[in-house]
């Protein structure tokens, strides 16, 4: 694949293209001069590559340029493309791709927006990720902005919605909205009841964790912050990180630790997954499936607290294998909990399955075409509910999954029941992989040591299959024993992007469960936590009390 | 039929209609609340819980958003026309002394009212939500209320009389004919409508628009519109057992009232039983639905009229 590619840029590209180099089996790296980064991105597009997202990074001190990744997935022959070019800091403009991929359009401005490299032709250069007030100038992912920085908020700024089509109302959705489970703002162009567009205002609680872990700790603490991201796929992003770094330095970790990592991402799995349906069916007024989908969710945050001591945010992944190993007791114990909830979650499926209201809300509702969704790359269950055969358990396996065995369901009806389809039998296929994993489980360490440093300035990129779609973790190794550069593309950003082409021309009735479909992580996207309400409720509590509780919930479960 | 003779009675009747609606509406509304904890497999609230729900708001501060009188009037309004509305009911077959000065039109004007009153606090409260909502409960009203006249219609026709007694109580059930047993159909299938409930209720429709009509009123004022909806329910919950299900003629009212209270409460579990079965339909789907009761409707009647 390298040569071909190679060969393919050089004969379009001639002198723009610097080097094309393979570092490990996986990743092949395009450096090109910056003229050349729209054609090449095209080029790599057009060789059957996916779009991931792109990475900005700060190289002034080095060379004075700033850098710029797009990658890409081959997702046939488990490969990645990453395309990189720099431009010096004094004319910080390279050519926007967002024309040909339109879902590189939040990555670009995002770099625009933290680290003041400008993109011409972009087609919407609004502030993305930082605050209205933020003051200009101010680039808080360049080296030399210290990571607590709070400067003076500029005065009279506000974001400055797109214009409503002619003829419609508009409806704001947000910050604070039933349908939103986290601060955003969505502006709704109605026309009566049918919605004519949207303008989407996120990031209001972006926390800067890339730059805290760029800046204040090191390799060994990141996993733990990484799970903080998102409240509900934690593992995900901690296995995410912890492969970038383990690539990165050549580590090998104990087969049994990923085992068990991918035993810990499926039990998430399920979790997500019962959520989801729970707030899917609240978000249709449909309680009932709510209630009885959380009553069977809350086994497996029992059966969490017995595995792990916590009931979400597992901290069971480190740099170099994993936290705590699963003992024959409690191996017997989680069959016993999946097939509990295999059995429940087969009622709920058959109820669902069959009852005419829900297909009424949902089929034929938030449709786009399986060639929109190839455009706007998007990923996850959204995606296989367009037909889209990708899972990155399966197309770039990692941990275990090269030697469990499951199906990955696709489905062509382009609507939310898709989506909700598709989520139930993967909980199904998930509870499968769990078996397999205590079944095939080797013996062994659970944990191997980092002996040597890390070289810096090493590039990795890894993908995980969270709940709601691939994360995409890529990773520069510095030399303070930290990441230089850390991004994290969480899976609603891509997907969350085409959510205003499948509300356009829907009932504004239909706007929660589109939004819903995607299973929106807006934290995961703003790169915050979620504060889990049962944790939250502690604050008022002394801890004396709360470890009393702890332990009576403990012999109760 | 004859006018109630004794004044006084009348009006004792008056109030003990209104008494027994104000008590019971919110212990129906408990009851709803209950059923639906149950298929949700929760414990559920105390049955008078919506009468705590009431008395708490009745203590919180009204904020005025507007400022302009029909924000203010709408739930007095709404209130008031429900209470005329019981208090012309000859519930369990007894008129009161205000029966005979209503008849069937009044009582379906006095109802739309309400609804009206409804529309009015929304339009004045000039929230898109409320907007959105409003125009929902609207088209919903159109569609329905029809469907609500042509049920008593059924009576009139029968006893070709407007006086309410008549109407709800003047045909033993057997006289109804076929007619009558696709109006019950009718009825039952509208029920959730009427009661503004699932898959209906997408006026307020929580997860889109944060309770529609309501979103802007609070406290005393909210706590009316709330007392005016779960009165309103008991009303819809009420009429078909009055209707189609003959008094005993036991000669004692009392006999005849608890019966239907019972079966009444009857009506509010399967209007639990069928909020917990059913998400909430979207307006469109929901017209087409009230199009197919309202077009059998109107065939019974044509039906009863011709035969």
């Amino acid at each position: 694949m390298r040569k071909e590619l190679e060969a393919k840029l050089i004969a379009r590209l001639r002198d723009d293209v610097v080097c094309v180099e393979k570092t490990d089996a996986r990743t092949i790296f395009v450096d090109v001069k910056r003229a050349g980064i729209r054609e090449a991105a095209k080029i790599i597009h057009g060789a059957g590559a996916r779009y991931l997202c792109s990475v900005g990074y700060d190289n002034i001190a080095r060379d004075g340029t700033l850098g710029m990744i797009h990658t890409f997935a081959l997702d046939d022959c488990n490969q990645f493309v990453c395309c990189r070019t720099t431009a010096p800091v004094g004319d910080p403009v390279i050519e926007s791709i967002t024309p040909d991929l339109p879902s590189a359009g939040w990555s670009e401005r995002e770099v625009t927006d933290l680290l003041g490299l400008r993109f011409a032709g972009h087609p919407k250069p609004k502030k993305l990720v930082l605050a209205d007030d933020w003051p200009d100038g101010i680039y808080p992912l360049r080296k030399d902005v210290p990571h607590d920085l709070v400067p003076k908020g500029a005065e009279d700024v506000a974001y400055e919605l797109d214009e409503a089509p002619p003829g419609t109302k508009i409806v704001p959705v947000g910050p604070f909205h039933p349908s939103l489970h986290e601060p955003e703002h969505f502006a709704v162009y109605v026309d009566g009841e049918t919605i004519k567009g949207c303008d989407y205002r996120g990031f209001m609680t972006h926390r800067g964790i890339e730059k805290l872990c760029q800046t204040q700790v090191s390799y060994n603490e990141v996993p733990f912050i990484a799970e903080r991201i998102c409240g509900i796929c934690g593992s995900v992003h901690a296995t995410a990180f912890s492969q970038a770094v383990e690539s990165a330095a050549g580590l090998v970790i104990p087969r049994r630790a990923e085992f068990i990592r991918t035993l810990m991402l499926e039990i998430e799995r399920i979790h997500s997954n019962l959520l989801w349906l729970g707030v899917a069916g609240h978000l249709i007024g449909f309680d009932t499936v709510f209630m009885q989908a959380w009553r069977v969710r809350e086994q497996i945050m029992w059966l969490c607290e017995r595995l792990t001591g916590n009931r979400k945010t597992y901290g069971m992944i480190l740099v170099g294998g994993v936290r705590r190993d699963i003992t024959p007791e409690i191996a017997e114990d989680i069959r016993n909990v999946v097939n509990k909830i295999e059995e429940e979650l087969m009622v709920i499926h058959r109820a669902i399955e069959k009852d005419t209201s829900i297909h009424k809300r949902t089929k034929g509702v938030g449709t786009i075409t399986r060639e929109q969704a190839l455009d706007w790359s998007l990923v996850g269950p959204v995606a296989r509910a367009r037909g889209i055969d990708i899972d990155a358990r399966r197309d770039h396996p990692y941990a275990a999954y090269d030697e469990v065995k499951f199906e990955v369901p696709v489905l062509d009806s382009c609507d939310v029941w898709a989506t909700l389809v598709i989520r139930v039998i993967e909980t199904f296929e998930a509870i499968k992989i769990i078996r397999q994993c205590l079944d095939k489980m080797p013996g062994g360490e659970i944990f191997v040591e980092m002996k040597d440093k890390i070289p810096a300035l090493r590039h990795a990129i890894t993908v995980v299959e969270a709940p709601r779609g691939e994360s995409v973790h890529y990773v520069i190794t510095g030399e303070e024993n930290r990441p230089e550069r850390w991004r994290v593309r969480a899976p609603t950003f891509p997907n969350l992007q085409a959510v205003p082409l499948m509300l356009l021309d829907e009932q504004f009735a239909d706007f929660p469960i589109v939004m819903g479909s995607i299973d929106p992580c807006f934290s995961c996207t703003d790169r915050v936590a979620v504060v889990d309400l049962q944790t939250g409720k502690s604050s008022s509590i002394s801890k004396a009390e709360l470890d009393a509780m702890s332990r009576k919930q403990q012999q109760r479960a | 039929m004859n006018p109630t003779p004794n004044l006084f009675v009348g009006i004792a009747q008056v109030v003990a209609n209104l008494v027994l609606f104000l008590a019971l509406a919110p212990l129906f509304d408990g009851i709803v609340r209950r059923v639906m904890a149950r298929v949700q497999s929760r414990k559920g609230p105390p049955l008078a819980q919506s009468f705590y729900d009431v008395l708490k708001l009745l203590g919180k501060e009204n904020i005025d958003s507007t400022g302009i009188l029909p924000f203010r009037l709408a739930p007095l309004v709404a209130f008031a026309s429900m209470l005329c509305v019981i208090a012309i009911l000859p519930v369990a077959g007894h008129a009161t002394a205000l029966t005979p000065y209503a008849d069937t039109i009044s009582l379906v004007y006095l109802l739309t009212l309400g609804g009206v009153a409804v529309l009015l606090g929304a339009f004045a409260s000039k929230n898109i939500y409320a907007l959105i909502g409003a125009s929902r409960e609207m088209t919903t009203m159109i569609m329905v209320e029809p469907i609500l006249f042509m049920i008593l219609l059924l009576g009139v026709l029968k006893t070709g009389s407007l006086d309410l007694t008549a109407v709800i109580y003047g045909t033993p059930s057997a006289e109804f004919g076929w007619p009558g047993i696709v109006m019950i159909v009718v009825s039952l299938f509208a029920l959730q409508a009427f009661v503004a409930r699932q898959p209906f209720d997408m006026a307020e429709a929580e997860q889109e628009l944060l309770g529609g009509p309501f979103i802007e009123y609070s406290g005393p004022n909210y706590a009316l519109f709330k007392y005016y909806m779960m009165l309103k329910q008991m009303f819809y919950a009420y009429l078909p057992i009055a209707m189609f299900v003959p008094l005993l003629k036991s000669g004692y009212f009392v006999l005849d009232l608890l019966l239907q209270v019972v079966l009444t409460a009857l009506v509010f579990l399967l209007i639990g039983l069928l909020s917990a079965t059913h998400p909430r339909y979207r307006i469109d789907q929901a017209i087409r639905y009230f199009a197919t009761l309202f077009v059998i409707a109107l065939a019974a009647i044509g039906a009863a009229v011709i035969f």
